[in-house]
């Protein structure tokens, strides 16, 4: 399952980018739910439908707060729904959490999918000459999260089998989570020097190194980016302006941008079920 | 498992306090509130909410607000009306009041939320600070005077004229008097603008 992450890193970099801009440059809910749509269908793609479930459970939950949060802090808005302690809970507060809470999960898949996609190494490569510190900075700290996830799960593992918080009471659970974590922390210290001292020995940073790459810019990488673009300018030619929610929802009108926005928010999906039903066609061939 | 228990209990009791302490009302128990009738001996004041300011600075506001539903024609979103005065009403109480009984929409700050120790009014009839403009915003004034802080401090007296006030360059287009004199617009809105 890489079919768009192996097109050429300038083709993915300035895909993300695009993508990740869009989503937050409309509050318009038919853009940020297209938005929403095709990163969660890249990821279901990338990572299967069983860790996308998983994620759904962390991220529903996470909605459901930001939408119930707003109208607490925002009382305009025309439809009142009933009064909390005096101050009105409002329809169009409620929808404007909602909306808020859609950019927000929307640009957490697209970068869920950037992390999946972009490797540290596609990421030096780009930016290594041209940027040399930042880069790196950057491309250890993006991969923080996901290098922290793997060290939990290792050390839980190695707590459960000495035997520690096996209990399957909740709270025994949440205090071995805790002590988890304080192992991780420590740890997470220690890498760092080990990495610092790992990079210092093999003479990171001297001058007259190169680093070998495998990256061409081959024909279908030229299609691909001159796809992106076309279709980024054709929805920024008809960009909606001016959606409001307080005091009430504009009303949504159809335009055409939602379409390229579609086009362009599902490529990477396309590209995999493209290639997915080569493949399998080829398959059966066999 | 006791711990269990011991935690869920805990959560339960502060589901349970929060719950006590959070009032819900539904629209028409907000809106149903007891207005005074005016006897001959009782104490009144006089309040009105007008907004002209804006229709003289109809490009600066906020596209969404352009009707008529939200600013009148003739700027007026409360004529002159007197109510009774209860003992030791403030400016906030009386407006609360009187937009409470004509259903206008009001949104105000509570004093423990800001460093003045009073009332905001945010918006009344969805017209908000910054709504027209980056200098606009809620001004009352009692007996042709801009008092110099928060509504929900100024105790009123009896015959009272109270008018709130939209302006949409921080006091200057309503005549706000000591402006000039103190040579500084921070204090004329009580708020930190220099």
């Amino acid at each position: 399952m890489n079919a768009f992450s192996s097109y050429h890193p300038e083709v993915l970099m300035l895909y993300f980018v695009t993508v990740v801009t869009l989503s937050m440059l409309s509050m318009n809910p038919i853009f940020l739910a297209i938005a929403l749509f095709g990163a969660m269908c890249y990821f279901a793609s990338l990572e299967g439908i069983k860790k996308f479930l998983t994620s759904i459970c962390f991220y529903f939950p996470m909605f459901i707060l930001i939408a119930v949060t707003n109208p607490l802090f925002s009382h305009n808005g025309e439809t009142i729904l009933f009064f909390l302690n005096d101050n009105p809970v409002t329809f169009e507060a409620i929808i404007y959490g909602m909306a808020i809470a859609l950019l927000i999960i929307a640009v957490m898949y697209w970068f869920k999918c950037y992390n999946n996609v972009m490797t540290t190494d596609k990421f030096v490569y780009l930016f290594g000459r041209v940027i040399p510190k930042l880069s790196l900075i950057l491309s250890m700290a993006l991969r923080f999260t996901p290098l922290f996830k793997e060290q939990i799960k290792k050390i839980s593992k190695a707590q459960k089998t000495m035997g520690l918080y096996s209990s399957k009471s909740i709270s025994d659970k949440v205090m071995g989570g805790m002590r988890v974590f304080s192992a991780l922390l420590t740890w997470s210290l220690e890498n760092a020097i080990d990495t610092a001292d790992s990079m210092r020995a093999r003479g990171y940073g001297l001058p007259g190194r190169t680093s070998f790459s495998l990256f061409t810019f081959a024909k279908r990488d030229f299609i691909m980016l001159s796809g992106i673009i076309i279709t980024l300018i054709a929805v920024l030619i008809d960009i909606p302006k001016g959606f409001s929610y307080y005091p009430v929802i504009s009303a949504i009108d159809m335009r055409f941008s939602y379409f390229a926005l579609a086009v362009l928010m599902f490529i990477p999906f396309l590209t995999e079920v493209k290639e997915n039903l080569k493949w399998k066609y080829l398959i059966s061939k066999i | 498992m006791k711990k269990d228990l011991l935690v869920i209990s805990f959560i339960i009791l502060f589901v349970v306090v929060t719950f006590r302490g959070t009032k819900i009302q539904s629209v028409d128990e907000y809106y149903l509130t007891h207005i005074d009738d005016i006897m001959p001996n009782s104490k009144t004041v006089t309040l009105s909410i007008v907004c002209d300011t804006i229709l003289d600075n109809y490009d600066r506001l906020d596209p969404q607000l352009k009707s008529d539903k939200y600013v009148p024609s003739d700027g007026i979103i409360l004529p002159p009306t007197k109510y009774v005065l209860r003992e030791q009403d403030t400016v906030y109480n009386i407006l609360d009041r009187a937009v409470r009984h004509n259903k206008i929409q009001m949104e105000h700050q509570a004093p423990h939320l800001n460093s003045y120790g009073s009332v905001y009014i945010q918006g009344i009839n969805y017209l908000y600070e910054f709504s027209c403009g980056p200098l606009s915003g809620w001004m009352y004034r009692v007996n042709g005077i801009f008092p110099n802080y928060g509504c929900s401090k100024y105790e009123l007296k009896d015959g009272d004229v109270i008018e709130w006030l939209y302006t949409c360059d921080l006091g200057r287009d309503v005549d706000c008097q000591w402006l000039g004199i103190r040579e500084s617009t921070s204090i004329c809105l009580g708020g930190d603008f220099n």
